[in-house]
């Protein structure tokens, strides 16, 4: 039994000739923010799928609390892919009661989460709207409930802050912060945006050609996150 | 969370959002409001099966004669004349003014309305052309009774021909042919568009990250389906509510049986075709690109309505046996034949049974490609492709 709660073991992953993960392994712990970071192509969406259980590894493992990961696990997971997506003509309440109620929460516990989450994010004046018709900050916001609506127990989010302003990022920081605080819920996140990455996670790896080639805490980095990102991305 | 609830969830949403959108809503309205005027005109035009009554004032001894020619013959214009005699010419012409009588007929000629039945008025004239040509070769020398055999040769035999059943069959098979063929389309294109729009929004990751695709796509079938059969429903209900009380459509006696038969087949036949344009409509990621691969799947079924229409016109012929049989064509097929008496309870039972391995076939490969292609966006992919990744 280890005590990490999320483990990617030696994970390969191949589109035909196109090489995308080439033996990955990291682990995340309960209450850990892990980041990782890497140019276009470097595999990161190929990763997360694959924790998702959207698509299957080649070869290696994934674990959750020490066990290989099955599919109710991973219904217990909060996902945002990095394609952001919501039925747009269906009501934001209605919207993150569905996703709930897929998410195993029943009914009743659904509607109540619904609730909270939508007046967290200050959106519970737009409940009974399409989300088509909200602007893009707020179809941001829902997409962020969404993947919170059911109390995951853990947090999976492709390239979170891409798109959004800094009011935007902030109250995302914040809401995640937050849930790791409450909840100790692990998150692990990617992006391209180093200043954030550098600025929310514990922990941080460097993805480059289906491979991890750096990583550890910012804080212990010798120089900035950029000069080590720079430094392993050119090999 | 079971697979069952996963399913039950996915239909509910796809049921609830299909009743709350307008489209729905629309095409219910529109092909209410077509069935409910059918219904109408039918009952207004209806009741031509006894010849219809048309009143005649008449007065004079001229007048008198033509009449009674005219009555002599009215049989072959589907008209039955009421007559009155009236005192005067005037009194005959005061009773069309009131519109007591349609026509008036005196030493004068033919009054009529200006609405007045064409056969009445075709029926009156050749009376009087018989008529007078009666007087002029009696006058020329001929007896009565040569005059007569001059003039009305023995009418050509005719024989009528009863169809097998109660009358209105054919109709039926036409409308129900017709019903199920619009509701498979509408509602087949109507699974094709929700499964593009949840890829082209992207959700659809989103879901299969706590679902499987297979209970996505049973659900949405499903649902939809639910949305057909609602929609069929009021539909039938309009129809009967509006036909049935007037007591001026006869419906054949097959009517029961085949509405039952619509409801049968439009479940099986939205089965299939809802899977096959299910499947299709995953290979490509924007609702532009899906005419392209959702085609064959539409040649299929407008190929199998033209082809159901033809074998309607001949129940009991070998195109029409030989379509109960394949499974694209049996739900246009099946129901008119069993509208027209012509369908054998085997052939219904064989027909049935081969529907439901086609319906588990097309289930499972539409499964199949629909899991291999939901989550590839981007260009869209060719059926060879769909077949490549349903083989692996």
């Amino acid at each position: 039994m280890s005590d990490k709660a999320l483990e990617l073991e030696d994970l390969h992953k191949r589109y035909g000739e196109t090489v995308a993960l080439d033996g990955v392994s990291f682990s995340v712990g309960d209450g850990e923010v892990f980041g990782f970071v890497g140019p276009n192509g470097a595999g990161k969406t190929t990763l997360m799928r694959i924790v998702l259980g959207v698509l299957a590894a080649d070869s290696g493992e994934v674990r959750w609390r020490g066990s290989p990961i099955g599919a109710e696990e991973r219904r217990r997971i909060g996902y945002m892919p990095e394609e952001r997506g919501l039925y747009p003509k269906m009501r934001v309440r209605d919207q993150l009661v569905f996703m709930a109620r897929l998410h195993g929460v029943d009914e009743t516990e659904a509607q109540r989460e619904a609730e909270s989450w939508m007046e967290r994010l200050g959106i519970s004046e737009r409940a009974e709207e399409p989300v088509e018709a909200l602007s893009l900050g707020n179809q941001q916001r829902v997409q962020l409930a969404v993947a919170l609506v059911h109390e995951p127990d853990l947090l999976v989010l492709d390239e979170p802050f891409s798109g959004l302003d800094p009011d935007g990022v902030d109250a995302l920081g914040e809401a995640l912060t937050e849930e790791v605080r409450r909840r100790g819920v692990p998150v692990v996140f990617s992006s391209h945006q180093l200043d954030l990455v550098e600025r929310f996670c514990d922990s941080v790896g460097i993805i480059a050609a289906g491979r991890l080639v750096a990583g550890g805490r910012p804080d212990e980095f010798e120089g900035s996150l950029a000069d080590v990102y720079r430094e392993a991305t050119r090999r | 969370m079971s697979g069952r609830d996963a399913i039950r969830l996915v239909a509910r949403r796809e049921l609830d959002e299909g009743l709350r959108s307008r489209a729905w809503r629309a095409s219910l309205a529109i092909q209410v409001l077509v069935v409910a005027l059918i219904a109408i005109v039918s009952i207004a035009t209806g009741g031509d099966d006894g010849p219809s009554e048309r009143k005649l004032a008449v007065h004079g001894m001229e007048a008198e004669r033509i009449e009674a020619k005219a009555r002599a013959a009215q049989a072959g214009y589907g008209i039955r004349l009421e007559v009155t005699r009236e005192p005067s010419a005037a009194a005959a012409l005061r009773a069309v003014r009131d519109e007591d009588a349609d026509a008036a007929l005196t030493g004068a000629g033919l009054a009529a309305r200006p609405d007045a039945d064409e056969a009445m008025l075709a029926l009156l004239q050749n009376a009087a052309r018989v008529v007078g040509s009666e007087e002029r070769l009696r006058r020329a020398g001929l007896s009565a009774a040569q005059a007569r055999t001059a003039l009305e040769p023995p009418p050509l035999r005719t024989t009528v021909v009863q169809p097998q059943e109660g009358e209105g069959g054919e109709g039926l098979a036409y409308i129900g042919a017709l019903l199920l063929y619009i509701a498979i389309l509408s509602f087949g294109y109507a699974v094709a568009s929700s499964v593009i729009s949840e890829k082209s929004s992207r959700v659809v990751e989103i879901v299969l990250s706590s679902i499987r695709s297979e209970q996505l796509l049973a659900g949405k079938v499903l649902g939809h389906g639910l949305l057909g059969l609602i929609q069929i429903s009021l539909i039938a209900l309009v129809g009967l509510a509006i036909a049935l009380p007037s007591g001026e459509v006869s419906l054949p006696d097959s009517t029961g049986e085949t509405i039952a038969l619509v409801f049968v087949y439009f479940v099986l036949g939205y089965l299939f075709y809802g899977c096959a344009f299910a499947a299709t409509a995953a290979l490509v990621s924007r609702q532009e690109d899906s005419q392209s691969t959702t085609m064959p799947i539409l040649v299929l079924l407008i190929g199998g309505y033209l082809v159901a229409n033809a074998a309607l016109n001949q129940p009991d012929g070998g195109l029409a046996t030989i379509s109960t049989f394949l499974p694209p064509l049996a739900p246009l097929v099946v129901p008119g034949r069993a509208a027209q008496g012509e369908l054998a309870a085997w052939e219904l039972a064989l027909s049935l049974v081969l529907m439901a391995g086609a319906i588990l076939l097309a289930v499972r490969l539409a499964g199949r490609i629909y899991d291999r292609s939901v989550l590839r966006f981007g260009a869209p992919l060719t059926l060879r492709d769909a077949v490549r990744l349903a083989r692996r």
